[in-house]
């Protein structure tokens, strides 16, 4: 047992953290403030191999496992440049096609998602069903040789960018608990609409609402059996919580780190301030949480690619409850450190606020990991 | 083509670099290690001259175990394979030495075209393609920012204080680079994991047909009599608008020679 990654791993930490540092924080908040996206970035991590490594050699990929993007994730976010896309489209949307797809649909998309030169948004959450994914209503019927879908989604990332949305649904002969089916359905299509929601984070990914007006797709936009369950859904959702877990450590280990450089710097009294204890403790227990956080990430990224889904389950769950903590704790620390500076535009600290702030309630909320834990580690009777 | 690159393992210039107390030579363990930045303008030529013409890219490097590292990002980058030069009678080798001992590494690899960065970030001495040149008995190209091969034939741009010049010589030749040659890519995810698998060759002295008299600290030509810290960044010159900034600006960049 080891708790070092691999020297492939640690190289490809090297060489990603390098790319991204050719971006930066400024190149990310730019085009987050010009309404544009990280294009740029996008296509030469893609051109890489970096958004594909966890596709499967034999689909152009990398062959590696989801502790390999989510190295790739944390290391672009570290640098200054967060891509909540990765979260979604190679993670959750290729993890989905690679393990329950088609062969047509295999090998359809993953070559493009090996490259990056497709991006798949995903919509689970719906105006009512939020955390209780059991109340989805968006449905599809059978029509002809077809389906015809309609429903409503929100807070679903990136639709403006990408080719398709990966719908999670409900066949109409289907009540009560959900037995999700998934649906590709490409940005155009006919009936399809999608509306901005205005968000108070600095971010070039934007939210949206999704509306399904009667949507015509053909039999195999479905993804895997139409009542294929909980368990294909599941196979998406561990990696999300994995991603976002690695996210938050960069995030929190960029903020951290301007922490530091300016604590070593900035000189009030006799001292730099980060002499003064008062400054440098709270920072060093932000430290402490992060590393915690980040192993915890790490084994979950382990246990979902050595094949136990189950274990991941839990794993996952308290890294994403740990890294959305620690990098609010990281973010905050850097703010009170940075003073007045830790709120201006110039230093690029306050602005990482609302993002962190964001990771408390997606893509699972801190309440509904409580319940997981409460529930299936401890024992304790289901509260809800 | 047997194109053959010379990568040094260097302190990161990010962090503070230091010399040790006992023997005035670099503290390797201070920092950690990174490819000298030159050197990757190098690999980068290599591999688009072995991309244009066939051939393969062996990287060379002379330092302690830990240059491992950079030899493997070397592998990453595209090279097809190593040749890790290692042997504590090596430590504290200058430049004549190391040209020596490169010379006889080279002797096993055989090269129709060494390509070096013009020089490393930690001893700057910028001497290496001199001397090895000299001691091989071929031509060599200096601060290249452009490379061409034709046939037998190879032609660069050789970068001086007054623009370039364009030289010319028969393979097999020395080229040191400088950065405006080409952009360095970065290593894909494919690259690193087939670099694992890419064979690095070891040699001691003894592997390398290299006299022990002739190497290491002890044995050097040049020594460090004195050192002392670099001085704190001096505060930056002012210079007051009074309608003629713009011309203080290319005067001041002219006397650094940026314009």
């Amino acid at each position: 047992m080891s708790f070092i990654e691999t020297e492939e791993r640690r190289a490809l930490r090297a060489a990603v953290a390098e790319l991204g540092a050719k971006y930066g924080s400024s190149y990310y908040v730019e085009k987050a403030r010009s309404g544009q996206k990280t294009d740029e970035l996008w296509a030469e991590a893609g051109r890489l191999g970096y958004l594909g490594v966890n596709v499967p050699e034999e689909y152009g990929g990398g062959g590696g496992g989801i502790g390999d993007l989510a190295a790739v994730c944390e290391e672009l976010a570290a640098a200054g440049c967060p891509l909540l896309l990765m979260v979604v489209s190679p993670a959750i949307c290729a993890t989905i096609i690679a393990r329950s797809g088609t062969e047509g649909q295999r090998e359809h998309w993953l070559p493009r998602f090996a490259d990056g030169s497709v991006k798949m948004a995903f919509a689970i959450t719906e105006p009512d069903a939020g955390s209780n994914a059991h109340r989805i209503t968006t449905t599809a019927r059978r029509d002809g040789d077809g389906w015809v879908l309609s429903g409503q989604k929100t807070f679903i990332s990136g639709v403006d960018e990408a080719d398709a949305v990966l719908f999670v649904a409900r066949t109409e002969d289907q009540k009560g608990n959900l037995r999700p089916s998934l649906f590709i359905v490409p940005t155009g299509a006919e009936g399809f609409t999608h509306t901005p929601i205005d968000m108070e984070i600095v971010s070039p990914e934007k939210q949206f609402i999704c509306h399904l007006d009667d949507v015509r797709l053909p039999y195999d936009a479905l993804v895997g059996d139409e009542d294929g369950g909980l368990l294909q859904l599941f196979a998406g959702l561990n990696p999300e919580r994995i991603m976002a877990s690695a996210m938050g450590a960069g995030i929190g280990r960029l903020a951290l780190g301007k922490a530091v450089d300016y604590a070593k710097d900035r000189q009030v009294f006799k001292a730099p301030i980060g002499a003064h204890q008062g400054v440098a403790h709270p920072l060093a227990a932000a430290k402490i949480e992060l590393e915690l956080a980040r192993l915890m990430g790490q084994k979950a990224a382990w246990l979902y690619d050595g094949g136990d889904d189950m274990g991941a389950g839990e794993a996952a769950n308290m890294a994403k409850y740990a890294t959305a903590e620690a990098a609010i704790h990281c973010v905050d620390q850097a703010i009170q450190t940075h003073g007045g500076n830790g709120l201006t535009t110039e230093y690029g600290v306050g602005m990482l606020a609302g993002v962190v702030r964001l990771m408390r309630i997606a893509p699972v909320s801190r309440e509904m990991i409580l319940n997981f834990v409460a529930q299936h580690s401890l024992g304790l009777p289901k509260s809800y | 083509m047997n194109i053959v690159v010379l990568v040094k393992q260097v302190p990161d210039t990010e962090s503070p670099r230091k010399l040790k107390s006992d023997d005035s030579t670099l503290d390797r363990a201070a920092a950690d290690g990174v490819i000298n930045e030159l050197d990757e303008y190098a690999i980068e030529e290599a591999l688009k001259i072995k991309e244009a013409h066939g051939g393969e890219v062996t990287v060379l490097t002379m330092g302690p175990a830990k240059a491992t590292d950079s030899i493997r990002k070397a592998l990453a980058m595209g090279a097809d394979k190593a040749v890790h030069l290692v042997d504590d009678g090596l430590a504290g080798s200058d430049a004549l030495q190391t040209s020596y001992a490169i010379q006889q590494a080279l002797g096993r690899t055989g090269f129709d075209i060494v390509i070096l960065g013009s020089e490393s970030t930690d001893a700057r001495t910028g001497v290496l393609a001199a001397m090895l040149s000299e001691r091989l008995g071929v031509p060599q190209i200096t601060l290249a920012n452009k490379v061409e091969i034709d046939g037998s034939a190879i032609k660069a741009q050789r970068v001086t204080d007054y623009g370039y010049d364009r030289v010319e010589a028969t393979l097999p030749a020395v080229v040191s680079v400088v950065e405006k040659i080409n952009e360095p890519r970065y290593p894909s995810f494919k690259g690193i994991m087939a670099a694992k698998k890419k064979p690095v060759e070891t040699l001691g002295l003894g592997d390398a047909g290299i006299d022990a008299a002739q190497v290491g600290l002890a044995n050097a030509a040049t020594e460090v009599v004195d050192f002392a810290d670099a001085p704190a960044r001096a505060q930056g010159q002012i210079v007051t608008d009074e309608g003629d900034g713009g011309a203080k600006i290319a005067e001041f960049l002219a006397s650094k020679k940026f314009v």
